[in-house]
């Protein structure tokens, strides 16, 4: 095992709110000093639907993600290599985080069959059967060249419970191990590993008290966000959060909504991934602190405001929603403009939610966002209950 | 707006044009291509992303199809197309239909014309048209037509269109005199008559009688149709012979889809104003132009590999890759070695490929940035040459390419 320090990742704590678990920090990565919280991109198959890179740094922003599953497929680990890695494929020179392919096999493939070895499946595209190891997910990982790469873990279904559960936890620990050792490039990759049990508490603790004995840089929760109840799902996050080291980030998996992310904000995460703000884009919806609107409804056809006055970028200041209004409906230009948009949004979020933490008013951020996004102010309980869990309580 | 030759040269103008109203300290050099738009935006590109293509034309063709449905809540906006559309920089011209599609033939009758949008038809009568136009307020503007017609037309079709164009723009004419909204805009004529000398003859000397600034010269074919007009033999003394009607001092514009070299003929024959559809047409595709206009060509691009799939363009249609070819997987160049566009500047084949490969926006995105950029760079290259008289050399170089 390296040894201590010698990660390629450092995290510095710059301010810790005084009344719940939400801390401002600086994480350094090779390419990229990240301000956290963080709202990372999904870039799927080493592009953000149809960004270019300087419209991301534009936004400032400095890390995306890209899938492991996907670019192993195309354009595949040996043509990143030749190109030099993902960043340079793609031309991002800031960070990048790539998963380790198994969720995506899971999730997106009907037929895949877990054993102590790895995940089989059936290739999508010319049918063949193929193995994904702990090995191979950080071979091709390595390849791709990533600033934070993830571990394979057994995924399974958050309704899923009893021995499969636990089965999938002892082997998410042992497939970490694997990760470990296959690990080429470890002063140039951080690798995650990551936090599973399901919505067993007992499952969950056992799973942080094993992996925290080992030597990482940072730590993902993962097995949530699966429809499993938002009850169940916050206990989940607050219970790791608690179990995890102060010294390390915190990134948990495929959650942007923006309401789950103040919550967890708020329970201690650090950074977050989510597809939803680019898919709904492209479904012509743009992101408000409202909620969202969807720009194809026939409401917008005379409404000459931008989406949000004071979203300062070129999807706001250029243009408004009646017109929005024709091009969703009709042209591709439409999805750019409210990608760039709803990036924005997130991203805008982020930093907002990191100076109140810096200047300590936390609380009151979370007091007014609560207030814009449920004018009525019928608060959804779950949230209620989460924040009341770190001392916030809504009014 | 006005418009003067300063010199003609191979039988081709290099003109300029002065545009009147919110525009009148511009010039705008001709012979020159006008920006293509899909429902009033760049294809694939957004303000922020069109800004990063250098040399944008100075005037946005907008047809009607796509926008003439929403005329009502444009006239409540009440600035105008221009301002509604975020390019309210450019000079806005609008069209009847979009260059990139074919039309759905037979709709036309003599109370007023077929458009063609997402949404299906739109028929427009004179004063339907002068209605959607004023909420429009556009700079330059064509007038109602019926160009529903091809090299397969007959004779009594041909007339009818011809004699319905010349009544609908009377009729527009005269609704206009009302307009205190367009006084300050530009009518400008179309031309029919298909393939027939005398009634397309007779469609310039009748339209140039009448108050129009400038003319679109339409009806060879229905739409876009991929055909190659200069494959037909006909065609070239046809166009000439009707451009021979027109007056000298006011440009003449076509939406065809034109190679560089497709251009440069129609150039030679007296057109002046052309669109920018054919590099979208490309795009679309997954191709990217990769004409060399230096003469003699420079080696660079000339030694490119050369794939003319042209499934739906014609042989002849210029100097273009493919982009979705395998043979791109592992080239780390640049699309064109040499082009300083943002695309080539900042990605290569091999990702390009990838992109296109695996259904990304972006691939069209980038794609359409570098066509833009060497199909708006070719009219500069096409003026110069002209101007400093290589207009054949320029021509021999291209012909060669495209062999
Ligand atoms: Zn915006
Ligand atoms: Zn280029």
């Amino acid at each position: 095992m390296a040894a201590k320090g010698k990660h390629a990742l450092s995290l510095n704590i710059l301010a810790q709110c005084s009344t719940s678990k939400a801390r401002a920090c600086l994480m350094s990565l090779p390419h990229a000093q990240v301000d956290t919280p963080v709202f990372m991109p999904v870039g799927t198959q080493g592009t953000l639907k149809g960004l270019v890179p300087d419209q991301l740094r534009e936004l400032d922003c400095k890390i995306m993600l890209g899938n492991t599953y996907h670019l192993g497929h195309r354009p595949g680990p040996e043509l990143l290599e030749q190109a030099g890695g993902l960043h340079k494929f793609m031309s991002w020179d800031r960070a990048l985080l790539t998963d380790s392919g198994g969720f995506q096999m899971v999730s997106l493939l009907e037929l895949a069959h877990i054993t102590e070895e790895g995940v089989k499946f059936k290739s999508p595209h010319n049918g063949t059967e193929m193995l994904l190891t702990p090995e191979k997910s950080i071979e091709i990982q390595n390849s791709i060249g990533a600033d934070i790469i993830m571990q394979l873990d057994d995924v399974v279904h958050s309704s899923i419970e009893g021995e499969r559960l636990e089965e999938a936890m002892y082997r998410t620990i042992r497939w970490l191990d694997r990760c470990i050792k296959a690990h080429q490039r470890p002063t140039e990759q951080c690798l995650f590993p990551i936090v599973q049990g399901g919505l067993n508490s007992d499952l969950r603790t056992r799973c942080a008290e094993e992996l925290i004995k080992r030597d990482v840089g940072g730590y993902a929760i993962g097995g949530l966000s699966g429809g499993e109840s938002k009850s169940d799902f916050w206990r989940m996050v607050t219970l790791s959060t608690d179990l995890l080291p102060d010294e390390k980030p915190r990134y948990l998996m495929g959650v942007g909504f923006a309401v789950d992310l103040v919550v967890c904000v708020a329970l201690g995460c650090d950074m977050f991934d989510c597809v939803f703000p680019t898919r709904t884009a492209r479904f012509g919806c743009a992101l408000v602190k409202t909620g969202q609107l969807n720009l194809k409804n026939a409401s917008f056809a005379t409404d000459f405001r931008p989406i949000d006055a004071d979203c300062p970028w070129p999807c706001c200041k250029n243009y408004t929603r009646a017109y929005l209004h024709v091009l969703a409906n009709t042209e591709p230009a439409a999805c750019n403009i409210l990608t760039v948009h709803n990036v924005a949004y997130q991203l805008q979020l982020m930093r907002t939610m990191r100076k109140s933490i810096m200047e300590d008013k936390f609380p009151d951020f979370v007091q007014q966002f609560f207030n814009d996004m449920f004018p009525s102010g019928e608060f959804p309980d779950w949230a209620v209950e989460a924040l009341a869990s770190v001392n916030i309580s809504l009014r | 707006m006005k418009f003067s030759v300063e010199k003609v040269v191979g039988g081709g103008r290099l003109g300029s044009i002065l545009p009147a109203g919110r525009h009148e300290n511009a010039v705008i050099e001709t012979p020159m291509c006008t920006l293509f738009t899909k429902v009033g935006s760049a294809p694939h590109l957004g303000y922020d992303m069109l800004k990063r293509v250098s040399n944008i034309p100075d005037i946005a063709t907008m047809s009607l199809g796509g926008l003439a449905p929403h005329h009502e809540n444009i006239r409540e906006f009440g600035k105008g197309l221009g301002e509604f559309t975020a390019l309210k920089s450019n000079i806005i011209f609008t069209t009847l239909h979009d260059a990139s599609f074919a039309i759905t033939s037979g709709k036309n009758d003599r109370n007023g014309v077929a458009l063609w949008g997402k949404g299906g038809k739109f028929k427009m009568d004179p004063s339907l048209y002068v209605k959607v136009q004023e909420a429009f307020r556009p700079d330059w503007f064509q007038a109602l037509s019926d160009g529903d017609t091809d090299k397969d037309t007959g004779k009594k079709r041909l007339i009818k269109a011809v004699n319905n164009s010349l009544d609908f723009l009377d009729n527009t004419v005269q609704l206009l005199q009302k307009s205190e909204v367009l006084k300050n805009s530009s009518l400008i004529g179309a031309i029919q008559g298909g393939f027939d000398v005398e009634e397309r003859q007779r469609s310039a000397k009748e339209t140039s009688a009448r108050p129009v600034h400038g003319f679109l010269i339409e009806g060879f074919e229905k739409g876009h149709s991929g055909l190659d007009l200069f494959s037909l033999e006909s065609f070239s003394s046809l166009l000439a012979k009707t451009v021979s009607c027109l007056p000298e001092n006011k440009p003449r514009i076509m939406e065809t889809a034109w190679s560089p070299l497709q251009v440069l003929r129609a150039f030679k024959l007296g057109i002046d104003v052309f669109s920018s559809v054919y590099p979208y047409l490309l795009t679309q595709k997954g191709q990217a132009l990769i004409t060399d206009y230096t003469i003699p060509p420079k080696s660079a691009s000339a030694e490119l590999e050369r794939e003319q799939s042209g499934d739906c363009l014609p042989p002849n249609s210029g100097l273009f890759i493919d982009l979705t070819n395998k043979s791109n997987f592992e080239d780390f160049r640049p699309v064109l070695p040499g082009c300083d566009c943002y695309c080539c500047s900042n990605f290569t084949r091999s990702y390009i490929h990838h992109l296109l490969n695996t259904s990304e926006l972006l691939a069209y995105v980038l794609l359409m940035i570098h066509n833009f950029h060497q199909y708006f760079k070719f009219f500069s290259c096409l003026r110069k040459s002209a101007r400093e008289g290589t207009l054949d050399d320029l021509q021999a170089s291209l012909e060669l390419q495209s062999s």
